[in-house]
């Protein structure tokens, strides 16, 4: 088993957390958000993405509104809620604690 | 040459190749599938559709207009399968709630065929008035009332019940009884999705990781298709929790009373075979002998019919018939004070069953005077 597919669960538990740091940076549209995470290893497709945001707005944590755009229909313009950046200080809090584990168990591993 | 077909996505028009326009139509239909039960499916599926319409545009040109199979085929493995594991609802598909899925749903869904078939478990005689209401969707008593209506009215009902006999075919197997009651939980049922499932999974083929993925996607909801029908299956057609004691006892006492019924019925037969009456009665001067004999047949059978469905409820609870777990007791119930109804009416109405009923009684008081005897004898 390679690192990446022991990391499979990881990354996905994740990515709602990446999700909420993008659209708390600027308001952004589903696509922008794909194009930041491709050249990452949370590269997502939409068929993933699509479903965690419709959730994520049931969970009032982010909201959108309809934009025009140049060619084609309107888009949504996807950005956080009160609640939602209320989430992202949390999970922040949560992933420094974690981070923090890690450097500070066993033998230090690197620089 | 290709033939092309033009369809429409959230409000863009497209001319697709037919191969891609199929490989389009089997990744649309696993997302609406893959998203049931989402209270957002009709918008994700928008915005799905949005986004596979912006990615032909970018592929389309002044001097092209048609999206080519291959095209559809890689813009589909770029939108990777539609994942709906996030919210509550997945969670609650996977254990333990067998309403969850689309297949389970109640109110025989599009797909599921309805025939009439007869159905023998718990029946009283041939099974016709229960594949009726479960055809029909109605309580079992109603459709017997009706036909013990259509007996009174000149013996129509008689008539009916023994062509309808013959003509229905009778349930045997699961996938009739489940045809007859229009549940689509059928192996077939469960192949066709599992071919579906696999022939949407083989267009993801040319991306290794993606293949990966939809494999195991693709084992998982074979497994917890395969594990939901069971699941189906048991609760339908095993018979239920063993019975309560008291239920157990009460059913093994009907259970005596219709073996005297049984008995009494094979000695009237014969009686009437041998001596040409039963218990002092004689069938009206011109009746033949062969209908004197299914009549009392039918009488019988009709008298023992309250039993049958006490003890049936008793044994089985309301596993069988819908309607609570007291329903076998309603039926009973219903079913004699229809009897008594029915007796008392001929009592009224009629001379000679007034006669009978008389002689019957005064029968019944010989027949305990002559018990009472042989037991003071004793």
């Amino acid at each position: 088993m390679s690192i990446n597919e022991k990391f499979t669960a990881i990354r996905k538990g994740l990515l709602e957390f990446l999700v909420l740091k993008i659209i708390s940076a600027d308001k952004v549209y589903a696509a922008d958000i794909l194009t930041q995470l491709g050249s990452t290893e949370f590269a997502t497709q939409e068929g993933t993405l699509y479903p965690l945001l419709s959730k994520m707005r049931r969970e009032e944590l982010v909201d959108y509104e309809w934009k025009e755009s140049e060619a084609g229909p309107p888009r949504k313009y996807y950005q956080l809620t009160a609640k939602g950046r209320e989430q992202l200080r949390d999970t922040a809090d949560y992933w420094r604690k974690i981070s923090g584990t890690v450097k500070s168990l066993g033998q230090d591993i690197g620089p | 040459m290709n033939k092309v077909i033009t369809i429409n996505l959230n409000g863009n028009a497209y001319q697709l190749e037919e191969d891609g326009y199929e490989a389009l139509r089997a990744y649309l239909e696993a997302a609406a599938r893959g998203l049931a039960g989402n209270p957002d499916r009709d918008e994700i599926i928008a915005d799905i559709e949005q986004a596979i319409a912006d990615k032909f545009r970018a592929v389309l040109g002044a001097n092209k207009t048609v999206v080519v199979s291959k095209e559809v085929k890689d813009v589909i493995s770029q939108m990777g399968p539609v994942q709906d594991d996030s919210g509550p609802a997945a969670g609650a598909a996977g254990q333990g709630a067998p309403g969850g899925g689309p297949a389970a749903s109640p109110g025989a869904p599009a797909g599921a065929p309805k025939r009439l078939y007869r159905i023998r478990e718990g029946a009283q005689l041939a099974g016709v008035c229960n594949g009726l209401a479960a055809y029909f969707g109605i309580d079992v008593t109603l459709i017997r009332i009706l036909f013990a209506v259509c007996v009174l009215s000149f013996g129509a009902g008689v008539l009916l019940y023994i062509v309808m006999m013959f003509v229905i075919p009778a349930a045997n197997t699961p996938e009739e009884m489940a045809a007859a009651q229009g549940i689509p939980a059928t192996a077939e049922d469960f192949i066709k999705r599992a071919r579906e499932g696999y022939y949407g999974g083989m267009k993801a083929f040319g991306d290794r990781r993606a293949f990966k993925e939809w494999k195991r996607q693709f084992k998982r909801d074979m497994r917890r298709n395969a594990q939901q029908w069971r699941q189906d299956w048991h609760q339908r057609w095993a018979p239920g929790a063993p019975p309560h004691p008291g239920a157990w006892a009460f059913g093994s006492f009907v259970g005596i009373i219709l073996a005297a019924l049984s008995l009494l019925c094979v000695f009237s037969v014969i009686s009437l075979i041998v001596t040409g009456g039963v218990l002092g009665f004689f069938p009206p001067f011109g009746m033949p002998l062969w209908l004197a004999v299914i009549l009392v047949i039918i009488f019988f059978k009709l008298v023992k019919w309250p039993f049958r469905v006490a003890r049936y409820g008793a044994y089985y609870g309301d596993h069988c018939c819908p309607g609570g777990p007291f329903s076998w007791f309603w039926h009973t119930f219903s079913w004699l004070i229809l009897v008594l109804f029915l007796i008392w009416f001929a009592n009224h109405h009629s001379v000679m069953a007034h006669d009978v009923l008389h002689r019957v009684s005064h029968e019944a008081h010989r027949a305990v005077d002559a018990v009472r005897d042989w037991w003071d004898q004793q």
